[in-house]
């Protein structure tokens, strides 16, 4: 089992560590759909593009939310959890991106990182020793429902799917 | 300095084929940078010729893509130029057990303090899908229809057996190990190498991606494996193609010296033998004089 968070003690994260740590947590998740974003479009796939450009603009919405908050209560106190500590917690693992990946499969890949972020937050729930922590974490994990029945409501959209798979359209090998 | 691992992240995109495993590399070396804290100017990342070697241009450090198999003399070069550099070097399994294969043995007996990563997807990808140094036996690729008929050269072994001071191995599957032994790697006061299994999403095999790494890797700690037994590091790297062992093989307990620290000791000892300039100035003196006369 791979490691989303290193070197931290949930049992006493402040509510300014979590706010940080959840800040990092949308800001990676940003960063990797814009990467994907960029793959897509360096493959001439725009379908997938745009939809991991969507998912960019959300991820950065929900960053910019807790930032504020994290600001309004906190000012500019320095951090002590860094981008260093965070693993995939939202963000699409890179082997999830294929060049010729539909909008389905893009969308699948999502709606699985919307599941990881919400069993992480179910994960860690209970080991928080802070009421305010508990509370934070708990409206980020429902936040998580709420964005999994977006994705899941965005690909009943979708017409009906070609049956193929994205590895179909890869380069054969070819001698030189 | 508090580096956060997008300061080493160049505007450069990557031009790899989504899926990648070397996406999950460049990541992992990002964060390990951060976590050593030398700011990009310090560092110096030279590579060869493959898809891996791109590594360079997708960071802030100096980099140079240089020649196919020739990445660590480059680096051996620059660490002797500038010992206050960190140096890293990367490349392919191509790269550095093919082509460049007679450096890496020069490079661990000369033990200069740099960090040689590996991007094993035991296959020429850049090319499209030719027999690689570590591509199993029986694999059938554009030239080997039938199946290879050659064993594959075994990294871990070969580093072991020349006496590399440290030796890891990671997967880009968990990049939180990978980033943690590339970390101790650099940390490491001497010539240290990281196998990395970076699956070929394109050539690869279809049962050894990400996927299965997953499914299968083990970590050596979790073995209870010591490190400092170099015996116990080659038993483990004998299992290479069979078993995905990730995690740190063997650290030598007692750092050798490095081939710089060697050169500035011969320096000083040199130094301590050479007459004091006044002498050598007067000597110059009493040459020209006697020449004139």
């Amino acid at each position: 089992m791979s490691v989303r968070v290193q070197g931290l003690d949930y049992g006493k994260l402040t509510l300014k560590d979590a706010l940080d740590l959840a800040v990092l947590i949308e800001e990676e998740a940003k960063e990797r759909y814009t990467e994907f974003a960029d793959q897509m479009q360096l493959h001439h796939n725009a379908e997938a593009e745009s939809f991991f450009r969507f998912m960019a603009v959300n991820e950065e919405k929900h960053r910019a939310e807790l930032a504020g908050r994290r600001a309004r209560l906190f000012g500019d106190q320095p951090a002590t959890v860094s981008s260093t500590m965070i693993f995939d917690v939202e963000a699409p693992e890179y082997d999830e991106a294929r060049a010729f990946m539909t909008a389905r499969h893009a969308m699948e890949a999502a709606l699985r990182c919307e599941c990881k972020a919400h069993d992480f937050f179910v994960g860690v729930l209970g080991h928080i020793q802070d009421p305010a922590v508990r509370e934070l974490f708990d409206e980020l994990r429902e936040e998580e429902v709420h964005h999994q029945a977006l994705v899941k409501r965005e690909i009943e959209r979708l017409p009906p799917d070609s049956g193929f798979k994205p590895d179909d359209f890869a380069d054969e090998p070819v001698a030189q | 300095m508090n580096c956060q691992p997008k300061d080493y992240k160049s505007d450069l995109k990557p031009i790899w084929c989504p899926g990648c495993g070397d996406f999950g590399v460049v990541q992992a070396i990002y964060r390990a940078l951060a976590a050593v804290g030398r700011p990009p100017h310090e560092i110096a990342f030279v590579s060869g010729i493959g898809c891996s070697s791109r590594i360079p241009g997708y960071t802030t450090a100096y980099g140079f893509n240089s020649v196919h198999g020739r990445a660590l003399p480059i680096a051996q070069g620059l660490k002797i130029a500038n010992p206050d550099l960190l140096v890293l070097c990367a490349g392919g399994d191509g790269d550095g057990f093919s082509i460049g294969g007679g450096h890496v043995a020069h490079a661990i007996r000369r033990n200069l303090d740099l960090t040689y990563i590996v991007m094993d997807n035991q296959i020429y990808g850049l090319t499209k899908g030719q027999l690689s140094p570590t591509s199993k036996l029986g694999l059938k690729t554009v030239t080997s229809d039938l199946g290879s008929l050659e064993a594959p050269v075994n990294p871990l072994l070969y580093v072991l057996s020349y006496g590399a001071p440290f030796v890891a191995q990671g997967t880009p599957a968990d990049m939180a190990g990978l980033a943690s032994v590339i970390e101790e790697a650099i940390r490491y006061p001497g010539f240290s190498f990281v196998n990395v299994q970076s699956p070929c999403v394109t050539f690869g095999e279809d049962d050894w991606q990400l996927k299965q790494h997953k499914a299968v890797m083990k970590s050596v700690a979790s073995l209870g494996h010591d490190a400092s037994d170099v015996i116990a590091a080659m038993r483990l790297a004998q299992a290479y193609g069979s078993e995905l062992y990730t995690g740190v093989l063997y650290r030598a307990p007692q750092p050798p010296s490095t081939y710089d620290a060697l050169v500035r000791e011969r320096q000083a000892e040199q130094q301590k033998k050479a007459l004091p300039r006044e002498r050598i100035l007067e000597l110059f003196a009493a040459k020209k004089k006697e020449t004139a006369a």
